[in-house]
């Protein structure tokens, strides 16, 4: 059973299926760390993305490309008016985190329910096809959508890096999110960044969709499971964390899949609650790596005379 | 005042209010034969129900025309549930205190059991058609199913897998769940008391999307024929990412895999997977054909859950059948006569499901078929009796 060949399939399969993990986490943690917001809301931005694909690709038959683009733009528009009119209006009458975080439970049901009365519970996909063609690159069955998938995250992944590296608004995600009334005090306006985060959320959440629509089936509720995922990332890998959160989506989901090669298969649904559990209770903070010694060369305090007339 | 008159304009506002009170009372009540259906309506699962609905308003209409019940005609009072056990149970309430009826039919395993109660503290029958809950069986004295249990599609693939075609080594993959874990016992326990063995035997979490660690398992296993106890969600991605790693095995599953949109999904893939059907289809029944043909007429495409509406709509024949054999015995029609006579004709002949039996320990013998794809269509394989 743990031949290289299976083990090799295992690893090769978690890496390319935990890519719309990941790219989910990082959404959940990029909100939570510059908006100071457990958004739990992200679950009715996933319903959105995956039925706005599903009508696009699935009911009016566009191209793929083209209903990506639409639904980019449909969620575009629906991060903008979640935080518009609710966030930012929740934060202008003061309200507190814990009313904040029932709002984002009551508007992820509401978008379920919105969806089961609109496409019923049948579970539904983007294309008519779940099945990619496959091939063999020595003893492991790679499928035509690992590749795309792979490199949607490595690319999204890289060019949020490069934003909040190189751009002013990522810059000033960055200060927002260290010190939010600081950054105030210094001309960033915080509303506009709370914005631009929810949006940047928004992208992540519609090319994940796409890739889990893509090879799954879902149903109006499975958005809602979906976030469990997302939210253990973004724990373990550190609140506030967001290449935490990237890096632990990923370690989480190969744990996952090759678990069953090592515990009875009924426990492995049982595994993430576990992980969170320990997380929540060993490691508060998170699970940090230590940061590496650095090179450092000590010398003696020189001693200085005292002035004359001292 | 003329004297005359006042008789007259004292008498009239009585008349008229008399005719008022004439006009309101239900117009045939003693002409019809009243029943209740408590179905969802409303809610995420009125997709079927509206469907399961019409099938019994069909039924209701057909057997009217033919002349009713001895010249009654058949009533059905339709209630929403929404799937939903304390809506049922308020539904269910009002067909009984309320419209009297002697029985009713309802459908959906959480709300057939919620009511169960009120049909045995009231003695009035429930007939449950469309829930599979194997628990069913065991609700009471005025509940039955005129629907199969989960036993036995589940027992009639799995001794097919092992005689028919010869299978000896099987695996079995289901979801982590009450219906995947007693399907997936079920099997197990047919298949091996049919002489096969069982040499992979893995659940999986109902939240999975990627099933390599077990498909990896079982394709160690090496087995002759893989059988999935999945939900309708899940299954046509296991089958899928079966293929990609190389399993060509046929499949085995039950009646959630039974719909168009698994070849759709799967493409070839699909072909050589097997599931159970409880009712007849329309390549092998022209009623069946005609009725299927009535649906895409009138209302412009196939029913959501074919099987399931054909059940719906012979439900009232069972009624009307026990309605009449009441009549011609003089009996009043309560629930506990309709029970009584139920069980005294045990064998109906129906139009959609052709003949089926209940039995006193409140299931049913009913054909099971075996469906397979081939050539891209789904092709009767098997009748298993």
């Amino acid at each position: 059973m743990f031949s290289v060949d299976v083990i090799a399939q295992i690893l090769w399969t978690s890496f390319a299926t935990s890519s719309y993990f990941v790219l989910l986490a990082v959404a959940f943690a990029i909100v939570l760390k510059v908006n100071r917001v457990f958004n739990f809301a992200q679950a009715a931005m996933m319903t959105v993305a995956f039925y706005g694909a599903h009508t696009a690709v699935g009911i009016l038959g566009l191209p793929g490309w083209v209903g990506f683009l639409l639904t980019l733009i449909v969620l575009l528009i629906f991060s903008a008016a979640l935080e518009l009119l609710g966030f930012r209006t929740l934060r202008r009458q003061g309200a507190s985190p814990m009313f904040i975080f029932i709002f984002t439970l009551v508007v992820s049901e509401l978008f379920a329910y919105v969806a089961m009365l609109i496409y019923g519970t049948w579970p539904a996909t983007i294309f008519p096809s779940l099945f990619w063609p496959v091939r063999m690159v020595g003893p492991v069955v790679i499928s035509a959508w690992d590749g795309p998938a792979i490199a949607s995250v490595f690319v999204a992944l890289a060019v949020l890096s490069a934003f909040l590296r190189l751009s002013r608004p990522g810059q000033f995600m960055i200060a927002v999110a260290d010190n939010p009334d600081l950054a105030e005090l210094y001309g960033i306006n915080k509303d506009r960044i709370y914005l631009v985060t929810i949006l940047i959320a928004g992208g992540l959440i519609t090319i994940a969709m796409f890739l889990y629509g893509s090879r799954a089936q879902v149903q109006p509720t499975t958005s809602i499971e979906l976030m469990l995922f997302a939210v253990a990332a973004s724990v373990i890998g550190g609140i506030g964390n967001i290449w935490g959160a990237a890096l632990t989506a990923l370690v989480l989901a190969l744990l996952q899949n090759s678990s069953v090669l090592f515990i009875p298969s009924e426990w492995q649904g049982f595994l993430l609650y576990i992980f969170l559990f320990l997380a929540i209770v060993f490691f508060p903070s998170g699970i940090r790596l230590g940061r590496p010694k650095r090179l450092s060369r000590q010398t003696e305090t020189p001693e200085f005379d005292q002035p004359k007339g001292a | 005042m003329n004297r005359t008159w006042l008789p007259i304009t004292r008498a009239l506002p009585a008349a008229v209010l008399g005719i008022m009170l004439a006009a309101s009372l239900p117009a045939h009540a003693q002409e019809t034969l009243r029943f209740g259906l408590a179905m969802p309506l409303s809610g995420g699962q009125a997709l079927y129900g509206q469907d399961q609905v019409k099938a019994a308003e069909w039924g209701v209409a057909e057997i009217n025309a033919a002349g009713g019940v001895n010249g009654k005609k058949l009533e059905m009072i339709i209630l929403d549930t929404q799937a939903d056990p304390p809506a049922g149970i308020q539904a269910v309430e009002r067909l009984v205190s309320v419209e009297k009826v002697p029985v009713f039919i309802t459908a959906w395993s959480a709300v057939v059991k919620a009511v169960a109660p009120i049909a045995n503290d009231n003695r009035v029958l429930e007939l449950s058609v469309g829930a599979n809950s194997a628990d069913i069986a065991k609700l009471g004295d005025y509940v039955y199913t005129t629907y199969p249990l989960a036993d036995i599609d589940i027992t009639a693939v799995a001794h097919y897998a092992a005689t028919t075609m010869g299978k000896k080594k099987a695996a079995v993959l289901y979801v982590n769940n009450e219906s995947g874990t007693v399907g997936a016992q079920i099997f197990k326990d047919a298949f091996t008391k049919a002489g096969g063995t069982i040499v992979a035997y893995e659940a999986y979490d109902p939240k999975a999307s990627d099933w390599t660690g077990s498909l990896l398992k079982v394709r160690a296993a090496d087995p002759e024929i893989v059988h999935i106890q999945g939900l309708v969600s899940d299954t046509p991605q296991v089958i899928a990412q079966m293929r990609q790693l190389g399993l060509q095995q046929p499949v085995t599953s039950y009646a959630a895999a039974y719909n168009p949109k698994l070849i759709e999904q799967l493409g070839a893939a699909a072909e050589g997977v097997i599931a159970t059907a409880l009712a007849p289809n329309g390549a092998d029944n022209p009623t069946v054909a005609a009725y299927v043909e009535r649906w895409k007429k009138e209302v412009g495409r196939e029913p959501n859950g074919l099987p399931y509406t054909q059940y719906l709509h012979d439900a009232p024949y069972i009624i009307a059948a026990i309605f009449k054999s009441l009549e011609q015995k003089k009996l009043p029609p309560t629930g506990e006569n309709f029970r009584a006579e139920l069980l005294a004709t045990k064998t109906f002949e129906l139009p959609l499901i052709g003949k089926f039996a209940i039995n006193d320990n409140h299931t049913v013998n009913s054909p099971v078929y075996l469906m397979e794809v081939k050539g891209g269509k789904w092709t009767q394989k098997a009748i298993v009796n």
